[in-house]
């Protein structure tokens, strides 16, 4: 499906140490339509993780990818749907 | 005398917590603001019981751990002002999450009552719950409403009652052994010096407790060892505690079967987010949006006209000169009242009907799925899909939707479409465009909607200039909830109308009243002139006229009606309507009650048959081809070319040339920066207006 466009190209490698880190981890963003997961961890403790969290995403949850479009990705927990964008879908790990 | 009591209703968004407001408190509600923030605040009030209830619908937020402004004005009801009870609504079908609120508020130790809605959607979805036990295990009477059809209301009222004669206090929520302990040393240490707790007896909430534990820094050695041991900060470690007590509670209360019934929302949304359905499906909504409110009401539009001029004024009049009413009188009710108040009037059907449609949208569940279908392209504008929800309200009205950029976390996100917004012509603008477009141009739809266009181009360079200069930096992520989709409850959609038609009446009645008087006045002063170029009111208006000239204004009438449309811009043909009728000869004809309101009551019926047969047709139908003010038609026509009237129009599009729309930009952005954006949209409508007239009077 259509990657988030609006990154310039060269992120990737400015950001060589995060993607060292978790280089083998696959993450939200990476799930296509119709997938589903369970989320395992958050690589970061920010105001938008502790908001989706109080929105139900949380670890150990499964969740289904229902849409991707541009930036933003329809997430499905049990019986919500949650839009989040790929910045924020980068930051959480699933399996 | 009657006792009070306070209620608070608390829960997350779009769990239906304003609905049962509605069905508990019916018409006795009252819409305001939170103090100091735009953020709606929903009152209600019951009489039940011999109690008076006072109920305070929160807003609705996801925790208590406060980082919104929402999620504060919350917190700080609940914390500073005690309310008697708290309702926690909970959505049933999503209690998992909800329940995480649940247990916050638990902390908090007030009498509290726990409101199962929509259990009958969570039925289908073959989510069944034991409310009993949810009941005992929290020691909270439990619930199951509906609010649909308002079952469980009165037996949430019931509890109210109750727990306001024999309070019941919750059994606060339980956690990590070492915590509770560490909790229950911090509540003996503190139990000497200490006066207002906000516990129901002498002992601080367990919300108290971890308020001091988490501001505590290094004095609690068992607090570090927890830190280590959990490898977290003390506030992470009562996060996932209050998640794992929901999650256990989830688990004990709820029961989840297979269920063949599948989401009617799964279906929709198959449709509604497609990447390229989704688009048309947007497309197709904006059009019902504007065909319906323009087409159904032009026709009622129309009567309201009729029943002002032909039955309301000729009988007031009829009445004046019954009773003997000197001269000026009747030349000031017909002057002031009919030709500036009463034209205005005349758009409450249009107003109405675009305000039914947005609520009706809005509680559709709609809205938001708008924000992320359109993501995709306005991120690229450096613009946030969100945005286009206040965009798109602009269209409704300038005011609520500047006051919906709250939804925009983030600072720089908000501005860029606050600065856009103005130039989104609202109903009152259109009043205007109908009336001038019909009047000097054959194809005057092509006109409206080319100045539609126009404001959005100029919002759209606006948004641009600033990313390039005073907002740059980069675009902020988004997370918000889809709502399932729910059939509105009409009621409520009428109520939330008439709320938003009474505002505009009052408008009508007060503001519009004051400055069709004020110019009135002005025109008749000083008293008994001969020539009204000589009234104050031509003073004025002669001397902004050297500013307007280049722009096409040269008539001093028009730049006099400028003056009070700064109030609100509908009021610029009102004021028109004082100025010129004073040259117009009223003509005076017998009238007859009874054939009067006989011709009404007919044409009532051909309204609303022409309204319904409107629908049938697939293209919004040109607005108003005829009616409009006659006698003003005629006066205007003399004033202005197609040229100068395009100017006019454009000048009235993009200055914002209301009082309400700067006042609340000012409320949500500061002083500094209303006035700055009013004098940007000047300098931008004047310039704008000069070249289209300049090139204009070549042609």
């Amino acid at each position: 499906m259509n990657t988030f466009q609006g990154a310039p190209k060269e992120k990737k490698l400015t950001d060589t140490a995060i993607a060292d880190s978790t280089a083998q981890k696959k993450t939200l963003k990476d799930l296509s339509i119709g997938e589903a997961a369970h989320i395992v961890d958050f690589f970061k403790e920010n105001d938008a993780v502790k908001k989706i969290e109080a929105m139900g995403l949380r670890r150990g949850k499964r969740i289904t990818i229902i849409q991707k479009l541009g930036r933003g990705i329809v997430v499905k927990i049990s019986n919500s749907r949650i839009v989040i964008t790929s910045d924020v879908a980068k930051n959480i790990e699933v399996e | 005398m009657t006792k009070s009591i306070k209620v608070a209703l608390a829960g997350n968004p779009n769990v239906g917590k304003t609905t049962l407001l509605n069905h508990a408190a019916k018409t006795n509600l009252k819409v305001g603001n939170w103090a100091g923030v735009t953020v709606e605040k929903k009152e209600g009030f019951v009489s039940y019981r011999g109690y008076d209830i006072h109920f305070i619908d929160l807003p609705g937020i996801y925790t208590l751990e406060p980082i919104s402004e929402d999620e504060w004005i919350a917190y700080n009801f609940i914390a500073d002002e005690k309310p008697d009870v708290v309702v926690n609504v909970i959505e049933t079908t999503n209690a998992e999450r909800d329940l995480l609120l649940t247990t916050e508020l638990l902390e908090f130790e007030r009498p509290m009552i726990i409101a199962l809605n929509m259990s009958d959607e969570a039925k289908k979805l073959g989510i069944e719950v034991d409310a009993e036990h949810v009941g005992e295990l929290l020691d909270v009477p439990v619930i199951r409403t509906n609010g649909r059809n308002g079952d469980g209301v009165e037996e949430m009222l019931d509890k109210i009652v109750e727990s306001a004669e024999r309070p019941r206090y919750p059994r606060a929520p339980k956690y990590e052994e070492q915590l509770e302990t560490l909790l229950d040393r911090i509540q003996t240490e503190g139990r000497d010096g200490r006066n207002d707790s906000g516990a129901h007896h002498d002992k601080l909430t367990k919300r108290a407790l971890i308020k001091m534990l988490v501001d505590s820094d290094g004095r609690y050695e068992e607090k570090v060892r927890l830190e280590k041991l959990y490898k977290k900060g003390i506030d992470g470690i009562i996060k996932d505690e209050r998640y794992a007590f929901a999650r256990g509670l989830f688990d004990e209360t709820f029961r989840k079967r297979k269920s063949r019934n599948r989401d009617i929302t799964d279906k929709i949304d198959k449709i509604a987010l497609h990447p390229i359905l989704g688009f048309f499906v947007f497309l197709l909504v904006i059009f019902l949006l504007f065909k319906i409110s323009f087409d159904f009401s032009t026709p009622f539009m129309n009567w309201t006209e009729g029943f002002i001029d032909n039955l309301l004024a000729p009988l007031a009049l009829s009445l004046l000169s019954h009773v003997g009413a000197g001269k000026w009188l009747p030349q000031f009710f017909s002057q002031a009242i009919v030709g500036g108040v009463g034209f205005v009037i005349t758009f409450v059907p249009l107003i109405g009907m675009i305000y039914f449609l947005l609520a009706l949208l809005e509680m559709s569940g709609y809205m938001p799925r708008i924000a992320f279908v359109m993501d995709r392209f306005t991120h690229k504008l450096g613009l946030h899909g969100k945005g286009m929800i206040p965009l798109l309200l602009g269209f409704g009205c300038n005011v609520p939707a500047v006051m919906a950029t709250r939804t925009l976390e983030n600072r720089r996100d908000k501005f860029l479409v606050m600065a856009m917004i103005p130039f989104m012509s609202c109903p009152a603008r259109l009043v205007v465009f109908s009336f001038f477009a019909v009047l000097f141009f054959p194809h005057p739809a092509v006109v409206i909607f080319g100045l539609y266009l126009l404001g959005i181009v100029i919002g759209l360079l606006t948004a641009f200039v600033l990313r390039k200069t005073a907002y740059r930096g980069k675009l902020s992520h988004f997370v918000m909830e889809l709502p399932p989709y729910r059939v509105p409850r009409i009621r409520t959609v009428f109520q939330i109308t008439w709320v938003q038609v009474k505002s505009f009446l009052y408008r009508a009645g007060t503001l519009i009243f004051a400055a069709s008087v004020v110019i009135w006045v002005l025109l008749n002063t000083p008293p008994n002139l001969k020539n009204q170029s000589d009234s104050a009111a031509a003073y004025v208006g002669k001397a902004i006229t050297p500013v307007l000239a280049p722009i096409g204004i040269k008539d001093w009438r028009i730049s006099t009606s400028l003056i009070p449309a700064f109030l609100a811009r509908e009021i610029v043909l009102s004021s028109m309507g004082t100025i010129y009728s004073v040259d117009i000869q009223q003509k005076t004809t017998e009238f007859h009650f009874v054939p009067a309101l006989e011709t009404q009551l007919n044409g009532l019926g051909e309204a609303t048959k022409e309204s319904l047969m409107s629908l049938l047709t697939p293209k919004i139908q040109t607005l108003q081809t005829e009616g409009g003010d006659q006698n003003l038609q005629n006066v205007i026509r003399s004033s202005f070319t197609p040229a100068s009237a395009l100017s006019f129009m454009i000048f009235l599009l993009l200055y914002t040339s209301c009082l309400a729309t700067v006042a609340v930009m000012a409320r949500e952005g500061g002083k500094k920066f209303a006035l700055l954006f009013l004098a940007y949209s000047f300098v931008m409508a004047w310039g704008v207006a000069f070249v289209v007239y300049q090139v204009g009077s070549l042609i």
